[in-house]
């Protein structure tokens, strides 16, 4: 069994709180606000009545219990580094404790996401998997801008919507499933189509933008306001059974406009007209709420100046330098 | 000669009917001669479709000599989301 910092602070005398923790854990974390008593891993079984277990991560303790049938007890989750933060700021953070524990992410990286501002144009095939991400991934703030409304043919590979939800606003259905996936987001709907009139204004404010749209000329306009505000931009585009997945305009790296100059298709290549499998939305989505964490974060390793390419076909990847 | 691996992907890949395809060429051939032969062998296929090219994973802006083992990607935009 679980229990959050936050439940923890409310029931706190009804617990023996054991910290299992080396000296050097202790002293770098340690449990203010909390009556602890020391205990090696095994003497922390014998300890009689209701308890809560703390390592540093909450995942020693978790399995702790399991593997030993501890009764009455439950593990901290996120540990003593999910405690310390909400003592010091209030804030409970410890349903993210498995991406924390990541170093590249950490709490420090965690607090980034939670303090960022997303804004995502178009919440078709990409836009979901993507707000479903970042919400799920503990982004603070979303930003939807859409002016359509869901349809049948929309249900397949736009996994926010269900039948019910079939001539409603996108961003509405989108908002209420994703309040579902975490209450504390904040979510901010533009029931507008983004152009060259309201574009740098709905982007104000914005630290990255999701190009989530389906016609070259919005990609070229959203490149246009990226540049112009320094905002950057994670493009993603599909056809068929590939995608294509690129940050843009990072201090002065390549824009869309720079990647594909005066770009024209034949039309056929859309969605509606080239056909897409389901599946296809959601991994090149995937891809780039991924890209957008790397980014928000600060990992290096990541698809600024370089275009990914993938085919699903046979599972070819591309990673081209802008 | 030289031997070139086009990588293909999106609408070239099925303009073409082919992941991959390997060209014998005479020395000197250019990427805008290369993208002139692609277009040939596509029939009307990729009519209006813009291609920008990468050679060995690096996009070039400017026409480009081939050499001898390079590799090809030629690069649409796609427009789906």
């Amino acid at each position: 069994m679980i229990i959050t910092p936050e439940v923890l602070n409310k029931q706190k005398n009804d617990f023996t709180i054991i910290d299992i923790r080396s000296d050097e854990e202790r002293q770098n974390f340690p449990l203010l606000g909390l009556d602890t008593i020391l205990s090696s891993y095994d003497e922390s079984i014998n300890v009689a009545g209701k308890k809560v277990l703390v390592c540093q991560f909450g995942i020693v303790t978790e399995g702790m219990i399991i593997e030993k049938n501890i009764n009455n007890a439950f593990s901290l989750l996120g540990g003593a580094q999910a405690w310390v933060e909400y003592y010091n700021e209030n804030k409970d953070l410890s349903r993210w404790t498995r991406q924390i524990v990541l170093p590249e992410i950490g709490i420090e990286g965690q607090k980034k996401l939670l303090n960022c501002q997303v804004s995502i144009i178009g919440m078709g095939g990409l836009g979901c998997p993507v707000a479903q991400s970042l919400v799920m991934a503990g982004i603070g703030k979303l930003k939807l801008i859409d002016d359509d409304f869901v349809s049948i043919s929309n249900l397949h590979r736009q996994p926010l919507y269900s039948f019910q939800d079939v001539n409603k606003k996108k961003i509405l259905a989108a908002k209420s499933k994703l309040k579902a996936l975490n209450p504390e987001v904040r979510i901010e709907t533009d029931d507008v189509f983004f152009d060259d009139k309201n574009g740098e204004e709905l982007l104000l404010n914005t630290d990255v933008i999701i190009d989530a749209t389906d016609n070259i000329k919005s990609r070229q306009r959203i490149d246009q306001i990226s540049k112009k505000l320094k905002i950057p931009t994670v493009y993603g585009a599909l056809f068929r059974f590939e995608g294509q997945v690129s940050i843009l305009n990072v201090n002065g790296s390549a824009g869309y406009n720079e990647l594909f100059p005066n770009s024209n298709t034949n039309g056929e290549d859309s969605c509606a007209d080239a056909g897409v499998l389901s599946m296809l939305p959601a991994i090149i989505g995937n891809i780039q709420a991924l890209e957008a964490i790397k980014l928000i974060v600060g990992i290096n390793n990541n698809l600024i100046g370089k275009l990914l390419m993938y085919d699903g076909m046979n599972h070819k990847t591309e990673v081209i330098e802008l | 000669m030289i031997n070139i691996k086009v990588k293909c992907f999106s609408q070239v890949k099925y303009a073409l009917g082919a992941d991959e395809l390997t060209f014998q060429l005479d020395e000197n051939t250019t990427s805008v001669d290369l993208e002139k032969i692609i277009r040939k062998k596509a029939g009307k296929k990729l009519n209006n479709v813009s291609l920008r090219i990468a050679i060995n994973k690096k996009y070039q802006k400017e026409e480009i000599v081939l050499q001898n083992g390079d590799e090809v990607v030629f690069i649409p935009p796609v427009q789906g989301g």
